[in-house]
């Protein structure tokens, strides 16, 4: 068991408000060196919400960020991609602004659309003519780019079918398996969840702490369907840390933030 | 293929393409055409009801052009003119420009900034134009400061509409990856705002035009302006339709050659994925 130091990340007792209305309060979670977390949660219980305060794109009112590894990678709920710039154009961007050569940018954007097997014709063509399954991919390498050594995944596969979802899921575990890369998952499906991580937090439905947390049998990529599927079957069933889990599939509307990049309406 | 064979096959490939290109050609300009020859057709013949006293032909003013540009002389004329649009518009980009993007990152600039931008917007142009020959007397300075003030709000708001408007999604994702502000603004910002500023741009260009004329004429400057004033003076309606024709003229080639290849590069990607 490794010390604190050796943590990649501490969430220590975060709380956050979106304009006084608290939707985070003691969320506190310790990720092991190499442990790839999966955080599960119903719709709306604040997994984006940390997962931006991990990310550091949000601060949290009270509570302490410890970040004890290199450089991070994110892969957003939407894809967040520049609609402007080529697939490669948008896998570089995090190189570009760092200030890396144009040259070398291309270069390892290209390397990276190897890891997600995305096809060199598709580098030069605008997010609007990609896919949604290739959109995505495009996260992913964006994120992978700078060579993170701690990795957080936003539900990154919500709006993708089922095979599709299967094969981003096996690309994620590759990273996590062969590079030993460390990292946050989130997702409110807990198969998901079980594929692809050490281990699985759950997060209170109203964002109040995490509740706890469980390790499915084996290690990520050699869990069998069918121990995965009896280990999810059994947690719904007997496990009441997972009790909340099961509304979630008739998920309450979410509050979509409605944005529009073009329009007039602002962005939230 | 043999290499002979290709140039060959090339022409009757292109030989092939030339009616298409024609049908398209035809369905992308043809309906602007018909307008325009429409709008020539009903002056024409308002030209014969009223007579070449109150409005000559079509005819008689392309014969009036022909003949100033004839001269290197109305050359001049009408590049003073551009040139005075070209500087007073110049200016008012930097300014308006940097102000606007600064007013949209500082809400405190934003405020103190908003009335005075709003003010100017309703300032009527025949006032500046009053006031700047007060102050200048009848000069260069005095066009190009009036146009740069009747267009720097116009600038200003695009400008920080702009920024105000851009995907803020996209500037927290940048900031997920570790992009400094200057980086944010660089790699991600910009872009939207240009977007958002060049159709505003097009309309900043006409209005320096009219602004610009309007002033050479007030103060009788060299120019386009100054060039109908004494058309007005000899009341000859051909000069004055003839100058007209060749200021919406220089407007059109100034737009096509400097803003539509800036808004094409700019919103290439909003015609992607959509036909
Ligand atoms: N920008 C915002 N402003 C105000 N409230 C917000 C904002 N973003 C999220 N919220 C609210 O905060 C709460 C948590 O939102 P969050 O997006 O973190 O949930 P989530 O667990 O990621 O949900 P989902 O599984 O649907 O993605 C929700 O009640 C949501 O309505
Ligand atoms: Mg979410």
């Amino acid at each position: 068991m490794g010390t604190l130091i050796d943590t990649p990340l501490t969430l220590a007792a975060l709380r956050f408000s979106y304009s006084g209305r608290m939707v985070l309060r003691d969320v506190s979670l310790v990720l092991r060196p190499g442990e790839m977390v999966a955080l599960v949660g119903p719709s709306g219980c604040g997994k984006t919400t940390l997962a931006h305060i991990a990310a550091g794109t949000l601060a949290p009112d009270r509570g302490r960020v410890l970040r004890r590894y290199r450089r991070h990678g994110v892969v957003f709920q939407e894809p967040r991609l520049l609609p402007w710039a080529t697939a490669r154009d948008n896998i570089a961007l995090p190189l570009t602004l760092d200030g890396v050569r144009p040259e070398e940018a291309r270069h390892r954007a290209e390397e990276a659309a190897v890891r997600v097997a995305l096809e060199p014709a598709d580098l030069g063509k605008h997010p609007a003519e990609l896919s949604g399954g290739m959109r995505q991919r495009v996260a992913i390498a964006r994120a992978l780019v700078v060579d993170p050594d701690f990795m957080i995944f936003d539900e990154p596969f919500g709006a993708l079918d089922v095979v599709l979802r299967r094969r981003m899921q096996d690309i994620v575990i590759r990273e996590v398996t062969e590079r030993g890369l460390a990292g946050l998952f989130i997702t409110h499906d807990l198969s998901e969840a079980a594929r692809l991580a050490h281990r699985i937090a759950v997060m209170h439905p109203k964002g109040q702490g995490v509740l706890g947390s469980a390790v499915p049998p084996g290690r990520p990529g050699d869990r069998t369907e069918r121990q995965l599927f009896d280990y999810v079957q059994s947690s719904l069933a007997g496990d009441p840390l997972f009790a909340d889990l099961q509304s979630v599939d008739e998920r309450a509307a979410p509050a979509v933030c409605g944005c529009d990049p073009i329009g007039v309406q602002r962005c939230c | 293929m043999s290499p002979r064979a290709a140039p060959l096959a090339r022409l009757r490939e292109r030989g092939e393409a030339l009616p298409l290109a024609l049908a398209e050609a035809g369905s992308r300009y043809g309906p602007g055409l018909a307008g325009l020859l429409l709008g020539l057709g009903l002056w024409q013949l308002g030209a014969l009801s009223y007579g070449p006293f109150i409005l000559p032909t079509p005819f008689a003013t392309a014969k009036a052009v022909a003949g100033i540009l004839g001269a290197p002389e109305g050359w001049a004329i009408v590049g003073a003119t551009v040139l005075r649009v070209i500087a007073g518009l110049s200016l008012a980009t930097a300014i308006g420009g940097a102000l606007g993007i600064a007013a949209g990152y500082l809400p405190l600039l934003m405020r103190l900034l908003r009335p005075w931008a709003t003010i100017l917007l309703g300032m009527p142009a025949i006032a500046w134009v009053i006031l700047t020959m007060i102050w200048f007397g009848p000069t260069h300075g005095a066009v190009i400061f009036t146009v740069a003030v009747m267009t720097t709000p116009v600038i200003f708001t695009g400008a920080a509409e702009g920024v105000l408007t851009r995907d803020r999604r996209l500037d927290d994702m940048a900031r997920g990856f570790g992009g400094s502000a200057w980086a944010r603004f660089r790699r991600v910002a910009v872009f939207q705002i240009a977007g958002h500023l060049a159709p505003v741009f097009a309309i900043a260009l006409a209005l320096s035009f009219k602004v610009a004329i309007m002033s050479e004429l007030v103060t009788n400057v060299t120019g386009i302006g100054g060039a109908l004033a004494l058309a007005r003076t000899h009341l000859d309606i051909d000069q004055a339709l003839a100058w007209v024709a060749l200021s919406v003229t220089a407007l059109l080639v100034l737009e096509h050659a400097a803003v539509r290849p800036l808004r094409r590069r700019l919103e290439r990607w909003r015609a992607l994925g959509r036909g």
